[in-house]
């Protein structure tokens, strides 16, 4: 009795399933795929491995059980094939609501980092010991408790400590935001109970705890009279510009760093000199020089947002070499992993094309606005020692430099 | 009401037709064409499917059955601006651009043509020819009147000085003239799309990406190359892949609807391709093939049989250029695992949009265009007729159709303009 009992619960279970996915089919479009293989034929993993979106969509739309498939946590979900896709259909909403239903029966992706990432989100809940999120503030810069314009640090702290050894160093990025932000006369509000903004948790399927990091978030955003909030990290801007909403009004204004200098530059209020010495502290900082400069595009800033001008509005600013590399704006390549789930050598492989694609440019600089896809290529730069020749920097910290603040 | 009579906007297959079948039965037209030349964009085809026919043979006595016909009065250079009454009676102004030739006495001799240092791209040939400031669009331009490009010419008057018939008349200015038509025809075709916004197959940064119309260009025997299908370089290529759909279905920028078309100009121009050089590869990368049409499918089929055409189901998803400019294809065709293609040349189907300058058109004339710019219908069932009275469409313009399709539109939007013409009861009707 007892068993039948439990394979009718187990039946009623999978059509409940199936409905659900009948549902995400709806929701995500999946239903206009003609399987043209369009994705297919231009998705970053499937280039490199065996990874097939239509084949997914496919299987989905017949009916099949798509779950069992580990693959629906190695997708990117770099939007690639949502750009290329003519008939609309929304292949990484259909993957994220796909990790939410797996997620229900306790199946998840591989963290490439061991269990790091899933402790972070807990340190990044409030505490009842207040953590010292802002450490990396010092005495020279000017920050505020309550203000117009608050900067979004995001897990630019965590990063430092956690990638110590890729020698990162992601709080030079937060630290010249700030010292940007001075030199243009705005001192930004920085909190110190600032929690994490939930991106990761929200692609791997993590709904309810994603829905609980935006509200505080917002409380403490809002809590402070904050008129415009600004971004550094494209993964953070994202969730707060297309995701927070779907759950939350917000009355604050959201801007990206690289938006905000390139309407100071429109407004003829910011000036860049062609920078002098383009490459990293200590090399020759006083001699000019003409260093080639290439910009990847991170996908959350990128196909995610449409932000593809304002970086490089910046950049051209200050080095007169900018190239693009083969692949650039919307088809660009990707940094090959996003949400610390199923790293592999596929993903190696899209890096070290990624890096290929930069030196053919002759380029030495790369710079990039994404602190993930400078990690993911420094830590593929690392364990390949004299490889390449050149240097990952950091939009913000580039533009630091350029203004002689670091 | 003195002369009635119709205007027919548009000089394409579809316009002519129109207008040749009202002039047939005694009504009076006014053909007004924006271009130089009646013709439209037949005439830039080099043979139609799916009988590889020569268009420009089929088409260049049409033409002059058109400009000969007692009752058609030819409108080119011209553009309707202004319309007012309502049916029976529509006040027209048109405007007439100047030649800066006499059309009363030019007699298309060329010399002007001939002496003219000035090179200047044709956009009849698509840009891939050159012309002189003083030009006809294309060999079999009908009127053959020659016209003076005065924003691009340097202004040296040698074509004055050659003129046995002084004909060039240099401060010639807009002229509008008017009309009163009892009702209009719109027959204003399509444009090709640019494909450049389209980034992921490399249009305009890669050399040897050009789009069907460019192509049919190439392969014209009086086109650029004489009809040899060569890249930028000047080499004649060895392996050509066609990819279709290309901003067609396409949701991205809101035109989810099939051109209906290119299937078949794809099989075309790949058929051309085989007969001009047998050893070119062809390859056509389509959706889903849609050969509804008569003796269609049978094209396709001889296309794969006789000629070796290879068809590939599948939408590449991006395209490379290499170092020697040769163009990597890739694309997925069972949706397991990608493959790469590579060749010398890749023609873009693009999708065909309503012309330019529609919406003002639509504006003028009062009457509405659907959410993708064709005219729209009253009512389905009567598919001439557009959402005023008396004013009819044709053609392209309406909804995508092909050569064959365009002819009987045309015919049909003149037997409805001829009801109100000759039928002479609608007044009659509405006093009662």
């Amino acid at each position: 009795m007892k068993s039948e009992k439990f394979i009718k619960t187990a039946v009623k279970r999978e059509k409940e399933n199936v409905s659900v996915i009948s549902d995400i089919i709806n929701r995500t479009k999946a239903y206009y795929c003609v399987e043209c293989g369009k994705c297919t034929s231009a998705c970053p993993l499937s280039r490199f491995g065996d990874y097939s979106p239509d084949r997914m969509v496919e299987r989905a739309l017949l009916g099949l059980s798509v779950k069992p498939d580990l693959r629906i946590w190695s997708c990117l979900t770099c939007n690639r094939c949502k750009e290329l896709c003519t008939y609309g259909v929304q292949y990484p909403e259909f993957i994220r609501e796909l990790r939410s239903l797996a997620l229900e029966e306790r199946e998840r992706g591989i963290c490439a980092h061991g269990e790091i990432f899933s402790v972070m989100k807990l340190l990044a809940l409030p505490h009842e010991n207040p953590q010292k999120r802002l450490y990396w503030l010092s005495e020279e810069m000017k920050v505020q408790e309550k203000g117009d314009i608050l900067y979004f640090t995001g897990c630019l702290p965590y990063f430092d400590i956690v990638f110590r050894d890729l020698e990162v160093h992601t709080v030079e990025i937060a630290r010249s935001t700030v010292k940007i932000l001075n030199k243009l006369g705005i001192a930004p509000v920085v909190m110190n109970d600032e929690v994490c903004c939930g991106h990761d948790l929200f692609w791997s399927g993590d709904t309810g705890t994603f829905k609980r990091l935006a509200y505080i978030n917002i409380q403490n955003i809002m809590s402070r009279g904050v008129k415009k909030v600004i971004f550094s990290c494209p993964e953070g801007y994202r969730t707060f510009k297309l995701d927070y909403p779907e759950f939350f009004d917000l009355d604050f204004e959201l801007i990206h760093i690289s938006e905000f200098l390139s309407e100071r530059i429109e407004e003829g209020k910011l000036e860049l000199k062609p920078l002098p010495g383009l490459r990293g502290r200590g090399a020759e900082p006083h001699s000019r020089t003409d260093e080639t400069v290439t910009y990847h595009d991170p996908c959350r800033l990128g196909r995610h947002l449409g932000v593809y001008d304002a970086p490089r509005r910046v950049i051209t600013e200050i080095a007169r070499n900018f190239v693009e590399m083969a692949s650039t704006r919307e088809n660009s390549l990707c940094c090959g992993t996003s949400g610390w789930t199923n790293c592999d050598s596929f993903c190696e492989e899209i890096r070290r094309e990624r890096l290929r694609e930069c030196i053919n440019t002759g380029a030495k600089i790369m710079i990039t606005s994404c602190p993930k896809c400078l990690i993911h290529f420094k830590c593929h730069m690392s364990n390949r020692k004299g490889e390449y020749d050149i240097e990952i920097v950091p939009f913000e910290v580039f533009v630091a430099r350029a203004m002689g603040l670091v | 009401m003195g002369e009635r009579s119709v205007l027919v906007i548009g000089g394409g297959v579809a316009g002519m037709q129109a207008a040749f079948d009202l002039a047939e039965a005694g009504i009076k037209v006014f053909l007004v064409e924006r271009t130089l030349s009646i013709g439209g964009r037949m005439a830039q085809l080099d043979k139609t499917f799916p009988t590889n026919d020569c268009a420009i043979c089929i088409l260049a006595p049409k033409m002059m059955d058109c400009y000969r016909h007692g009752n058609i009065e030819v409108l080119t250079f011209s553009e309707v601006i202004s319309v007012e009454g309502e049916v029976d009676s529509f006040n027209v102004k048109i405007l007439r651009n100047p030649r800066f030739i006499d059309e009363e006495i030019c007699n298309g001799c060329g010399d002007c043509a001939k002496v003219c240092p000035m090179g200047i791209l044709n956009k009849f040939d698509m840009d891939l020819r050159v012309r002189g400031g003083a030009y006809i669009p294309f060999l079999q331009a009908v009127p053959l009147i020659y016209a003076l490009d005065r924003e691009k010419c340097m202004r040296c008057g040698l074509c004055k000085v050659v003129c046995g018939k002084d004909a060039i008349q240099y401060d010639q200015r807009p002229e509008i003239v008017e009309m009163t038509v009892s009702a209009i025809i719109v027959a204003t075709g399509f444009d090709a799309l640019d494909p450049s916004s389209i980034t992921e197959y490399g249009y305009g940064r890669y050399e040897n990406v050009i789009t069907a119309l460019e192509f049919e260009r190439l392969i014209c025997a009086a086109g650029p190359t004489g009809g040899h299908v060569m890249g930028k370089d000047g080499k004649e290529v060895k392996s050509i892949a066609w990819i279709q759909c290309v901003g067609a279905r396409d949701m991205r920028d809101n035109r989810p609807y099939c051109c209906s078309v290119c299937c078949m100009h794809a099989t075309k121009e790949a058929i051309l391709t085989k007969e001009h050089y047998p050893e070119v590869e062809t390859y056509i990368f389509y959706t889903d093939l849609r050969c509804f049409g008569k003796g269609f499918q049978e094209y396709v089929n001889r296309a794969k049989d006789d000629y070796g055409v290879e068809y590939i189901r599948g939408k590449p998803g991006e395209i490379r250029e290499k170092e020697d400019t040769n163009l990597e294809i890739f694309y997925s065709p069972s949706s397991d695992k990608v493959e790469r293609l590579e060749v010398e040349m890749v023609v873009l189907c693009t999708a065909l949009i309503p012309s330019e300058g529609v919406e003002a058109l639509a504006g003028v004339l009062g009457v509405e265009l659907d959410e993708y710019k064709f005219f729209k219908l009253k009512d389905p069932y009567n598919f001439t007729e557009t959402t005023r009275d008396g004013i009819f469409v044709a053609g392209y313009c309406q909804a995508p159709r092909d050569i064959p399709e365009c002819i009987a539109h045309g015919s049909a939007a003149a037997s409805r303009a001829m009801e109100v013409v000759l039928g002479g009861n609608r007044n009659h009707e509405k006093s009662q």
